[in-house]
């Protein structure tokens, strides 16, 4: 166990706990954007920069995947700590200028907006902090969209932007957009839904009885082959919602009398 | 294999006595003609001289033999093609294919010498016959690039002639892995790539992280515009760099290295790819090396030249066949890098030192450079200079000594205003800081680095806010985008350099150019976008009056940001052809037959056609 003092308080820490988690800890708020703790951390968006005080200097590090391995001194409210993330917010901000999920965490930061223009050319309001492209890979395990292009070019995408067929419409990128950029769209005439900007989409299971949505074909497909059920015996089961299902077992048994 | 086995050296003696019967064959008065196929050498066609002169041996039909060889880069890349003929070490510089019979019948045939060839010095107009009395010889002392422009590059023999794999031979068979950490340590040498770690440091931390395998990796990403220190190396004596990573290897204890080098550097691949195979075929790697229990091999990995990949965790990915891309080193690469093993990374000129430290001691070396850099350093000289090309000095040797002596001043007579160090990460220096002695920590405090090597001098004609603009446009491509400061604040940097150099600068520019650096200094994810920069900072430092002129007066003093000077037609010097008239896209310029013409200025779309197509220079810049 190692102490970590985060703006005074101190807290104690397993050796290899970020500082992020000590000041969870320690109850310190620290901004993030492109840290989950269900995926891997790769410390793109350098929105939690504090600052790690190492006795002759001091230094910005990030707090997201800084590895605790002796007893450190931290300080998230030191003013170059504070104006470094204000700094890369107020970056983020000029890229991304419509995200009212981005407005508020700067808000909370105390930016009330950028002195940048917007100059780069940015995909809806994409931060590309890699949260979607990362739980789509080792969450889900299907890797349907990734990184492509470099630099100021450098987007979100599906292989060769068309459609993909890896994709199963679970929406777990969405869900984990820190900035509203993906959305899933569900399309009444087909009966599908659509990952958007992706353009991926899956047909979702409709209810035979009522015509309740269900999840999506793909993703029942991938939850039944992990736990090795039939696909065309579950096919069977699955045209009716399980409120419906109910209701049918027990007009069955009504009938036959056993009630 | 039986072949294989009978080259085979499994003892440090069998080394000895090979080179020992290679050092007999040489004799002074052997006739040798060396041509240079080094990169710039080649382009100018050297490798059709060589076997022009492989044509003329065998055509003469004399019983003396005569050595024709190709050799490495010679560094004076400006006179190429360079031919070096012995006995007499006589230098013959902008060789070309009529040349050779001359050559061949004076020269190799009769021991006299072709006059015109020789180098002229341009103000004593004195000529020199051998390097040792070119000016830009004279001055450098090599270590690195010693055998450069003696040995073949793709004959392990001459390498062994000279001494090579003797150092190996000698860490090995004397010296245990402590010991050759402690000499290397004591010899003061420090990474040549840019940052200018402690080596000995670096190789004792690697060597006491847990786990296994670990590894070597020689890094030959060099992507600085204009620097080719370490492809000349690669290239003209890849040996030396291969002996370094053997040595490297023992003391760190790893059992396999890997060479990563850029795909446009193909003859460096060819060389390199050409020695590891005949080092293997020698038993310089591979099992039981020189006989020893020690086994390391090495395995060349070629890059795709992105410039990030020269940073070593993004080379470290690359090799590992992900996107190069950093990630953070909070946990040191000599502890997790490549696949998470210890992983010991250096440049190539670097490993380039390591045998001749181990050969010569590490007193030798430390008596050379300065207080905290020791030993010498490879620059490539470019830009406005009289003498472009390869220099070697010691540590400590002022910018002037380098530009003026070695580098034969500024092209053209022309006034010097500035030189840029360290690529696009380092800085540029102006003319009162020309006698600080060149070292890591000297080029650091004037706000520019060391980096890799590579000197850009530029001259008066020079507008430093459009250099700031050129390297943040090269940093704004080869960034990764992966962080957000190096992405997009790369772009907001270049957006303001633009609109400056444009003549729409705002007020309060600076303070952002100078406020943008800080953020990227403190909050991006590797060193590309730490030190993206310094090339703006230190303009700013030395030439704020430039900037200042470009926002409040709309005028580049340099002439250079088009739209911020004027065309004019000198009546002296025009004698009213029409060109002007005629290649003007916007029929601003007028003018009758023997009148001297005039341009429009409300016309004129200052598109410089006319500049570039006046015959008489008539046109001048306002």
């Amino acid at each position: 166990m190692h102490t970590v003092t985060i703006d005074g308080v101190k807290v104690k820490v397993k050796e290899g706990a970020t500082i992020l988690d000590a000041a969870q800890k320690a109850g310190i708020w620290i901004p993030t954007l492109c840290y989950h703790p269900s995926v891997s951390n790769y410390a793109t968006c350098r929105i939690c920069m504090v600052e790690l005080d190492r006795g002759e200097w001091k230094q910005l590090v990030t707090a997201c995947n800084y590895p605790v391995r002796k007893d450190i001194v931290v300080s998230v409210s030191s003013k170059e700590a504070v104006n470094a993330r204000r700094g890369v917010m107020e970056l983020l901000l000029a890229r991304s200028p419509d995200s009212e999920e981005l407005k508020e965490i700067a808000l909370r930061m105390g930016v009330k907006g950028t002195s940048y223009p917007k100059v780069t050319e940015s995909q809806r309001n994409c931060i590309l902090c890699g949260l979607c492209t990362s739980v789509c890979e080792e969450v889900i395990g299907q890797s349907a969209i990734g990184f492509s292009g470099r630099g100021v070019d450098r987007t979100v995408a599906t292989p060769f932007r068309l459609a993909s067929e890896d994709c199963i419409g679970c929406g777990a990128c969405a869900a984990i957009c820190p900035v509203g950029t993906i959305k899933i769209r569900i399309h009444e005439d087909t009966g599908e839904v659509e990952i958007s900007p992706f353009k991926s989409r899956a047909k979702l299971l409709v209810c035979e009885e009522c015509g309740a949505r269900m999840v999506t074909e793909p993703v029942a497909k991938s939850m039944f082959d992990r736990v090795k059920i039939d696909w065309e015996e579950f096919r069977n089961r699955a045209r009716l919602c399980p409120k419906c299902r109910r209701k049918r077992s027990a007009k069955a048994l009504e009938l036959s009398g056993n009630l | 294999m039986k072949k294989a086995s009978k080259k085979i050296i499994d003892t440090p003696q069998k080394l000895e006595s090979l080179r020992n019967k290679l050092e007999k064959q040489k004799s002074p008065s052997a006739k040798s003609i060396s041509i240079c196929i080094g990169t710039g050498c080649a382009a100018q066609g050297s490798r059709k001289i060589y076997e022009l002169f492989c044509e003329a041996v065998k055509d003469s039909g004399s019983k003396v033999e005569i050595n024709t060889k190709c050799v490495g880069c010679h560094g004076f890349c400006e006179r190429g093609p360079i031919v070096v003929v012995q006995p007499g070490d006589i230098l013959y510089q902008n060789v070309e294919e009529p040349d050779v019979e001359e050559i061949f019948r004076e020269t190799v045939l009769k021991g006299a010498i072709v006059e015109r060839l020789l180098y002229k010095d341009p103000t004593t107009e004195a000529l020199a016959k051998t390097p040792d009395e070119i000016p830009f010889y004279k001055s450098q002392q090599r270590i690195v690039l010693l055998n450069n422009g003696i040995i073949d590059p793709t004959n392990i023999e001459d390498y062994i002639a000279v001494g090579g794999y003797g150092a190996l031979s000698k860490a090995l068979f004397s010296m245990s892995p402590d010991e050759i950490i402690d000499e290397v340590d004591k010899a003061g040498l420090r990474g040549r790539g840019g940052g200018g770690f402690n080596t000995a440091r670096k190789w004792r931390s690697c060597r006491n992280a847990e786990g296994t395998p670990k590894y070597v990796i020689c890094n030959g990403d060099e992507g600085d515009p204009g620097a080719f220190m370490d492809r000349s190396i690669m290239e003209g004596n890849p040996h030396s760099v291969i002996e370094g990573m053997i040595i490297g290897a023992y003391a760190i204890g790893s059992s396999q290295g890997y060479i990563y080098v850029r795909n446009e550097y193909p003859l460096a691949v060819d060389h390199l790819t050409n020695a590891l195979s005949q080092a293997r075929e020698r038993g310089f790697l591979g099992e039981n090396i020189l006989g020893s229990s020690f086994s390391f091999d090495i395995k060349i990995n070629r890059g795709g030249g992105a410039f990030v990949c020269g940073e070593s965790t993004a080379l470290m990915a690359s090799l590992e066949g992900r996107t190069g891309e950093p990630r953070a080193k909070y946990v040191h690469t000599v502890e997790s890098g490549l696949n998470e093993k210890p992983t010991n990374l250096n440049n190539v000129e670097t490993w380039a030192n390591v045998p001749a430290i181990i050969n010569k001691g590490s007193s030798w070396f430390a008596s050379i450079g300065t207080e905290g850099s020791k030993g010498t350093k490879v620059f490539s000289l470019v830009g406005n200079v009289e003498n472009t090309g390869l220099v070697e000095v010691p540590m400590g040797m002022t910018l002037r000594r380098i530009i003026y002596e070695i580098g034969g001043g500024v092209k053209n007579g022309k006034k010097f205003k500035a030189v840029q160090t360290g690529g696009p990460s380092g800085g540029c220096i102006p003319a009162e800081h020309l006698d600080t002695p060149v070292d890591f920590d000297e080029l650091t405090k004037l706000g520019s680095m060391m980096g890799s090597g590579g000197m850009i001098v530029m001259d008066e004609d020079t507008c430093m806010v459009n250099v700031a603009k050129y390297f943040v446009e090269f940093l704004k491509k080869e960034s990764c985008g992966k962080c957000t400061p190096c992405r997009e604040g790369l772009s907001q940097m270049l957006y303001i350099l633009e609109r400056i150099t444009k003549g729409e600068g705002e007020a309060g520019d600076i303070e952002k150019l100078k406020t943008l650096p800080k953020l990227l200094e403190g909050t991006a994810l590797c060193a590309l976008g730490k030190t993206a920069a310094n090339p703006v900072l230190s303009t700013i430092r030395y030439f704020q009056k430039e900037y200042e002129t470009h926002i409040k007066e709309q005028r580049c003093p340099a002439k250079v940001c088009k739209g911020l000077f004027s065309y004019e037609i000198d009546a002296e010097l025009c004698k009213a052809c029409g060109i002007c008239k005629k290649e003007c896209p916007v029929d601003a310029i007028s003018g009758e037959k023997k009148v001297p013409h005039v341009i429009d200025q409300e016309k004129c779309t200052k598109c410089g056609n006319c500049f570039l197509k006046c015959p008489f220079n008539s046109i001048i810049k306002v």
